[in-house]
């Protein structure tokens, strides 16, 4: 569904991306993980079109994703329907004027009468348990309503691949559960997930599948999620982890994480 | 969890067309201004490869403005160009290119204005507001292009601008960043979400100019309690050292020239 | 909007320079009394909010886009004279720094987009929601007040344009600066604000208005106290709005080198302005354009240097925009070919 060969793509002189071959099909659910900077973002904004490769080609179900061919604004839009984007800042995101109009923007687009516009914008506002909120303003919820809110608003396209930007950051541990075993459930009812993290514990959960990126922006391992977390000396490697991280082992459940009394 | 029917069907769905260009060259503007922004915090403090103080270039240039604006002579006119073609000279490749781009564009369109004038007989207009319009934009960009902006707003001190209108103007500056980028992402997000005929695009445009808003008040807010945290009373100096150097000598050499050239044109 | 420099002599620009003096201080005193001293970061931000409103493209029938300058709509938010003091000091940075109007037209720029655009629509807008007291009297009233101060703006912007001819050209009559007398800069600019601009940013202003008052009703200026200051302070904005062209009128007069008696002559011939066709004795020489390398008023000496340096300075440019070229695309055609290798 997605294939991407030799991609690279430079920021005002910097590279961001180097010589990225990824290939990703329907149904698949996979972690984008590596350090601040690595190029997670930039590879995610460019599988939705937002920006463009400057070397080498991206694929979608066999068309082309360039600059060019984007052009053309009907295959741009059947694209951007297509693919969803949820991003890292949930603020910039919302721009309605009520949580229901929000969720609504999309539908209203696709020439939806307004009847089953409701009804999607109801459906969708139940499934991220939003329905109380429908007249809120969407400036002032809670960072993890805004970020449900997010997920709604892009899912009420009906998108076949998510692309998530950092999901976890700054929710709470609830919510973090809440959202894996939403994600969980949105992957098997068929949807495309990538997912850019740097939560080592919740990878294996997320996803069956892990690209690793290295600091120097191109990539250091596409593996099972299990395997990944088997290398620790990768993960020193492209400095995700310090040599303070270990390792507790169970039936095939590991996590990392960092004890106090380390740092005496 | 019970996920909706029409979510595990995939969506059948024929883009209609739409006018909404709109979004695509306000993105575009906003990815201007910040590829702007960044192009000069890698920047020193010097114009160009010169190393001039910031306060001399300020300076220079406004009197090679006034200048420009008073003089009757295009010989003169010429005479700055000519200055300013050198100061090009040693300019890195890409500021050089920036500058002739935008001082020839805005050139060309002021020829372009003046042009009926020219059918009604008038020959002056055609050729000495497009040139001096030329050479003036060109000090200006030169100028801006020269120096990490902090700088040449700092020089402005020594005009005797308040400290608290140059603190207001450094504020401005960082927000227009951390502000831009932000409206950047909403307005990439509405162009992301905007898949087929949007019947409200005012009402979009609005949400993102008023989420703006309401965000900027809000880092004002924060700023305003961050500083006070740290002991601001309103008060605001700033520090700065004087450099002179042959950089600088050679730089009000040329000017004093420039002037000389106008008074001796008059 | 944003007059560049050389379309108004320096004079006008002075003198809107000047009367700017007064209303920034007028304006800074209010904005001290409005808010406290360690609250001024504030201005910056909201200079920075109106410096990005001006950078987007609002969607109009017909599919293009056009922009908008926000200023009645901050005025309505932040009030009055802080509107003055951040859009005085965003269209200093555009001036400064992104070359966005002159340095000298900054004055008439200011005047016209950083104090009679935002005052004029806080006045009518004002003076309308006074009168209906109602939400909807407030979004009417910031509807009609955008739209008349956009075009009274606009309407002072080709003023100052279109009384150049007339108060400063060469003694042979051939204007210095803008050569488009009133009868044609105040149709050329007024019409398209008063059709689709000031439209449009009558629709723009009162669709973000209504959306922060939704969403952050707190955030809206309320206003001084009705019972001071405005009538005077309103009767002083108008009386300098009023005085301004009189003072370019007086200072032209002063400049040139023709009595009043010739100014009522000019202006009572209309058109004609006494353009004086090509091959004229005094005054600009032509031939000059196309010196063999000879420039007047230089020595022919001073000439060949200047003509030198220019066309020096042109080579070394040409040469360096080349090769900068020629590296870009051999950098690139290596990368392809390193690819292709591999």
């Amino acid at each position: 569904m997605i294939e991407l060969e030799n991609v690279s793509f430079c920021y005002e002189g910097n590279e961001a991306l180097r010589d990225i071959s990824l290939s990703i099909d329907e149904g698949e659910s996979v972690s984008l993980l590596g350090a601040n900077g690595c190029g997670k973002s930039t590879l995610q904004k460019l599988i939705n079109g937002i920006i463009f490769a400057d070397r080498g080609t991206y694929l979608f179900d066999g068309d082309e994703i360039s600059a060019k061919t984007m052009k053309d604004a009907r295959f741009a839009k059947a694209f951007h329907q297509k693919v969803g984007f949820v991003f890292q800042n949930c603020d910039a995101q919302l721009f309605c004027a009520s949580v229901f109009d929000e969720v609504a923007f999309g539908p209203r687009q696709m020439g939806m009468d307004e009847d089953s516009v409701a009804a999607r914008v109801e459906e969708c506002l139940e499934l991220l348990g939003l329905q109380d909120l429908r007249e809120r303003q969407p400036y002032h919820l809670s960072g993890g309503e805004k970020k449900k809110l997010a997920i709604a608003s892009v899912l009420s396209l009906n998108p076949q691949v998510l692309v998530l930007d950092e999901p976890m950051n700054g929710l709470d541990p609830r919510t973090e559960r809440w959202l894996v075993e939403f994600l969980h459930e949105l992957n098997h009812a068929g949807k495309t997930l990538i997912i850019s993290t740097h939560d080592l514990e919740l990878v294996q959960e997320l996803s069956q599948r892990a690209v690793l990126f290295s600091e120097d922006h191109s990539l250091a391992a596409d593996l099972a999620t299990t395997q990944v977390m088997d290398d620790i000396e990768l993960l020193k490697r492209v400095n995700l982890i310090d040599e303070y991280y270990h390792r507790h082992a169970g039936e095939g459940h590991g996590h990392y994480h960092i004890h106090n009394y380390h740092l005496e | 969890m019970a996920v909706p029917e029409w979510l595990l069907e995939s969506q059948d769905f024929a883009p209609p067309v739409d006018k909404d260009g709109f979004i695509n060259r306000s993105i575009l503007s906003f990815m201007r201004l910040l590829s702007l922004v960044r192009a000069q915090e890698r920047r020193g403090g010097g114009l160009g490869r010169l190393a001039v103080n910031p306060f001399f270039g300020v300076l220079c240039t406004l009197v090679l403005i006034v200048l420009v604006s008073l003089s009757t002579q295009l010989t003169f006119v010429y005479v700055v160009l000519a200055y300013l073609l050198v100061l090009l000279c040693v300019m890195p490749v890409r500021d050089l290119i920036a500058t002739l781009r935008i001082s020839l564009a805005v050139a060309l369109i002021t020829a372009l204005i003046m042009l009926p004038s020219f059918l009604l007989g008038n020959h002056y207009s055609i050729i000495v507001v497009p040139l001096k319009v030329l050479v003036t934009v060109m000090a200006v960009n030169i100028l801006a292009r020269s120096a990490e902006w902090g700088r040449i707003i700092t020089a402005l001190r020594r005009f005797h601008v308040p400290h608290l209108f140059i603190f207001i103007l450094d504020i401005t500056l960082k927000y227009l960043v951390m502000l831009g980028e932000f409206t950047l992402t909403m307005l990439t997000a509405l162009k992301l979400r905007s898949v087929g005929k949007n019947r409200s695009k005012q009402t979009a445009l609005a949400g993102i100019a008023g989420t703006l808003f309401i965000t900027s008040r809000e880092m004002a807010e924060e700023q305003y309690q961050a500083m006070e945290c740290r002991g601001f009373d309103g008060e605001y100096k700033l520090y700065d050292k004087f450099r002179f150097g042959l950089a600088d000598a050679v730089y009000l050499l040329l000017n004093v020239g420039i002037v000389a050239a106008f008074v001796y044109l008059y | 909007m944003h007059i560049p420099d050389n379309y108004l002599s320096p004079e006008t620009c002075a003198v809107m320079g000047a009367v700017m003096v007064p209303v920034l201080a007028v304006s800074v005193k209010k904005v001290k009394e409005e808010i406290s001293k360690a609250r001024m970061p504030q201005l910056g931000i909201g200079a920075a909010f109106v410096f990005l409103i001006m950078m987007f493209n609002i969607p109009v029938p017909g599919g293009t886009s056009v922009h908008v300058t926000g200023a009645v709509l901050l005025a309505a938010l932040l009030g009055p004279y802080s509107a003055v003091i951040c859009l005085t000091t965003a269209l200093l940075l555009q001036a400064l720094l992104f070359g966005d109007g002159g340095i000298l037209a900054l004055g008439a720029n200011t005047f016209n987009m950083a104090f009679v655009m935002p005052f004029v629509g806080y006045f009518v807008y004002k003076l309308i929601r006074g009168r209906m007291r109602s939400e909807k009297g407030a979004l009417v009233g910031l509807a009609i007040g955008s739209y008349v101060g956009l075009n009274v703006s606009v309407l002072f912007t080709s003023l100052e344009l279109g009384l150049q001819p007339l108060l400063f050209h060469t003694a042979a009559g051939q204007p210095l600066y803008c050569p488009y007398p009133l009868s044609i800069t105040l149709p050329a600019m007024l019409i398209p604000h008063l059709t689709v601009a000031g439209i449009a940013e009558a629709l723009f202003t009162v669709a973000v208005f209504s959306f922060i008052k939704r969403v952050s009703p707190g955030m809206v200026f309320e206003g001084e106290q009705e019972s001071r200051g405005t009538g005077p302070v309103m009767g002083l904005v108008v009386a300098l709005v009023c005085l301004s062209p009189l003072g370019l009128l007086a200072t032209g007069a002063a400049w040139g080198e023709w009595g009043a008696g010739e100014i009522s002559e000019v202006v009572t011939d209309g058109e004609a302005l006494g353009f004086v066709p090509l091959g004229m004795q005094e005054g600009f020489q032509f031939e000059a354009l196309l010196p063999d390398y000879s420039f007047s008023g230089l020595p022919e000496v001073a000439g060949y240097i200047l003509s030198a340096v220019i066309g020096a300075a042109l080579l070394v440019i040409v040469f360096r925009i080349v090769a900068s070229l020629v590296r870009d695309k051999s950098a690139k055609n290596g990368a392809h070919n390193a690819t292709q290798s591999e």
